[in-house]
């Protein structure tokens, strides 16, 4: 019920969420510089014009301090494109960053209410950082929020606050005498040391205001600070925020990619639902380079939509468990049958048991094959054993899926290359000599090819759901098939080793580079129009 | 089972031989072997005089977690039990019993007994754990109150 509620925050666009501490698209009663910074805010990157919005992303975002000094204006018509196309305004923080910018804030906020920086945390903490609904009940009932949110006593105070020396205490927590150490807070509740750090040690990640063992009374992160003897209450603090952005998952989305800790916030969340109409998705990037849909949390997954996206790995979880293994471990010899596990990288497979020699791409005949290699993207409708209509949606199915799962194997294989590339670089200037700006075509071949194979990879749902008799689907398929060798070159050129070499052809890397690029894009509009025609349906 | 999870619960039971509110039982288990399980405890709770409830007394089990006192132990009455918080399987809805609301580590075995109590005669229709008994407290009082007598006298003393 709880994890309900969450999401179902999440695509609420309720009051509450557009009082976000962090405001993005701060009206003009806010009198911070709005002028002069459009150009120059990667936030502003356009779907069309990223490449821009990739360069100014880092030197920019790496100061948390400049950020919050610059709230993002966007005047009405630049929120689109000239053909109406929604742009998407964002930036990559940190959850650090976030927090920063929250305190940032309370600065502004603390003359309202008058009390101590500290205690308006405690306070934010309780209304989940939402400043609207704390100040609402707190021009309300004072009084009351303080009591509730366990910063005062409903009585009198009995004690004073603090760690306390003793002889000979007895616990009551852990029952244990001779405690040289207690803690106490003003209601009086003394337990000892030891007792308080394990209890604290336990709430930390939790991200909720740690109150005293035995009653509502919250402990300040001074006192969480001094029990435990280091910073620990930054740890709260960040369990805080995080939970902070899980509730306002409309707003923040965490970067999908495995060990990435950016967090992406997006100004205009209103344009978002402008996407579907145009079959395209809100797709951002972090500061590591990871290309995501910010609508369904994916990585990207263009030529396909969301909804392609979301029939496709709902069709996949449904069906993977076993085809998977199956998939990838074994195929039946197109022959005789028998089940064949691949073992090794070539495609040219030859049946132990009848000598058939067959591609394992389309199980056809290798001899057949000769050059045409590439044809092994197109799926043959007749199929030559003539298998009723059911089986042969499933057969379908299973060619996309496999080639999905193929192409997906081999994006992570190049996603591994991309790691090693820092390597190679660095042996290029210490080996050649030449400097770091020269080598940057080799971080940036790795992308276009990490990101053709993405495409490649998505374009095999779209042609699934494609009507296969149509033209337009018919010159998709020669696309793919373009970008696969085009992607291929790359990928074998990306293998050379020696520095002296790589620097020798660095023109081919950019040739075959911007080849893939522009490839790429050509696939992903196709497949738009797929979709836009209505010629790509999306079905169960 | 940890050292303080196990010292804490010595204390707690020499607590409550000291002292405890009248009518109350509360007691170890035994293992198989005859020794105390001081990690599972059985208990009875009075109803309140002057209640529907006081009929009875009503058997629980108290099943204290390793991490105890961190979390919070938890409370069962027999599978099936007729009150409006209790879940079919017998186990108690009550906030100072949850880990995520208004349970304490220093909270002790004889305020849990009596919260218990409390609970009884008083449900919280808002968190309501059970159909039958939720829809007659809600909707039929009087069917309500025969059944809860009924179950008392089940439960005499």
């Amino acid at each position: 019920m709880k994890e309900g509620s969450v999401y179902d925050e999440g695509f609420n666009d309720d009051d509450d969420d557009d009082s976000i501490l962090l405001e993005f698209e701060s009206g003009s009663d806010i009198e911070y510089d709005d002028t002069g910074l459009l150009r120059r805010d990667p936030g502003l990157a356009s779907l069309s014009d990223e490449e821009s919005g990739k360069g100014g992303n880092n030197g920019y975002y790496l100061d948390g301090a400049t950020i919050s000094s610059r709230n993002v204006v966007i005047p009405k018509d630049e929120l689109y494109e000239n053909d109406g196309v929604p742009k998407l305004s964002y930036r990559c923080l940190t959850t650090d960053q976030i927090y920063e910018l929250m305190l940032e804030r309370l600065e502004r906020i603390q003359p309202i209410f008058d009390i101590s920086y500290e205690d308006i945390i405690v306070l934010l903490q309780q209304y989940a950082w939402s400043e609207e609904r704390l100040l609402e009940d707190w021009t309300e009932n004072r009084d009351n929020v303080i009591v509730s949110c366990g910063l005062k006593l409903g009585h009198e105070p009995v004690a004073s606050r603090g760690i306390r020396k003793h002889a000979n205490f007895l616990c009551h927590i852990c029952c244990e005498a001779n405690k040289m150490k207690t803690f106490t807070l003003e209601c009086g509740h003394e337990y000892c040391l030891e007792c308080y750090q394990h209890y604290i040690k336990d709430k930390l990640l939790e991200g909720k205001i740690i109150t005293c063992m035995s009653c509502p009374l919250a402990l300040k992160n001074k006192d969480i600070d001094a029990i435990m003897g280091d910073n620990s209450s930054q740890k709260l603090m960040r369990s805080s925020i995080k939970g902070f952005i899980q509730k306002h998952s409309n707003h923040y989305k965490w970067c999908p990619f495995v060990d990435c800790n950016c967090i992406i916030q997006v100004g205009n969340i209103s344009t978002l639902s402008e996407f579907p109409r145009f079959h395209l998705s809100p797709y951002v990037v972090c500061d590591n380079q990871h290309r995501f849909c910010f609508k369904c949390g994916l990585e990207s997954h263009s030529p396909g939509d969301c909804h392609v996206a979301e029939l496709w790995v709902k069709m996949a979880q449904l069906e993977s468990a076993n085809l998977n293994w199956v998939l990838t471990n074994t195929k039946e010899c197109p022959k005789c049958g028998v089940n064949i596990e691949k073992n090794g990288g070539c495609n040219h497979m030859t049946c132990k048991s009848c000598a058939y020699e067959f591609c394992w791409i389309c199980e056809g005949c290798w001899a057949e094959h000769g050059g045409g290699y590439y044809e092994c993207t197109r799926f043959k409708k007749e199929d030559k054993n003539g298998a009723v209509e059911s089986k042969n949606a499933i057969r379908k199915y299973t060619f996309y899926y496999k080639l999905f799962s193929e192409h997906e194997n081999s994006a992570k294989l190049d996603w591994s290359l991309g790691l090693t590339v820092e390597q190679k670089v660095k042996a290029l200037q210490e080996n050649i000599g030449i400097s770091w700006i020269e080598t940057q075509f080799l971080p940036e071949s790795i992308r276009a090819l990490i990101e053709g194979r993405t495409t490649l990879k998505w374009s095999f749902p779209v042609a699934f759901y494609s009507d296969p008799s149509h033209n337009l689907t018919k010159i998709f398929v020669d696309n793919q098939s373009l970008l696969v060798s085009a992607v291929e070159d790359l990928s074998q050129l990306l293998q050379v080793k020696e520095p002296q070499k790589i620097i020798d052809r660095k023109l081919e890397f950019f040739n075959k580079a911007r080849f893939v690029r522009s490839r790429d894009k050509a696939l992903v509009e196709c497949g738009r129009d797929l979709l836009c025609k209505g010629i790509c349906i999306p079905h169960q | 089972m940890s050292s303080l999870c196990l010292q804490r619960l010595q204390e707690e039971r020499k607590k409550w031989r000291k002292d405890h509110p009248f009518g109350f039982f509360a007691k170890p288990t035994k293992k198989p072997d005859g020794s105390m399980n001081l990690q599972k405890w059985e208990a009875g709770i009075p109803g309140k005089e002057g209640t529907i409830w006081k009929d009875g007394v009503f058997p629980i089990t108290i099943e204290y977690p390793d991490d105890y006192p961190s979390k919070p132990p938890k409370v069962k009455f027999p599978a099936g039990f007729y009150h409006p918080n209790i879940y079919p399987s017998g186990t108690v809805c009550l906030s100072i019993l949850n880990e995520d609301q208004d349970w304490r580590p220093a909270i002790t075995l004889k305020q849990i007994a009596l919260g218990v109590q409390d609970l009884l005669d008083s449900p919280n229709p808002n968190s309501p754990a059970q159909e039958p008994a939720w829809r007659a407290f809600s909707k039929n009082v009087k069917e309500y109150e025969r059944k809860v007598i009924e179950q008392a006298k089940r439960y005499t003393k």
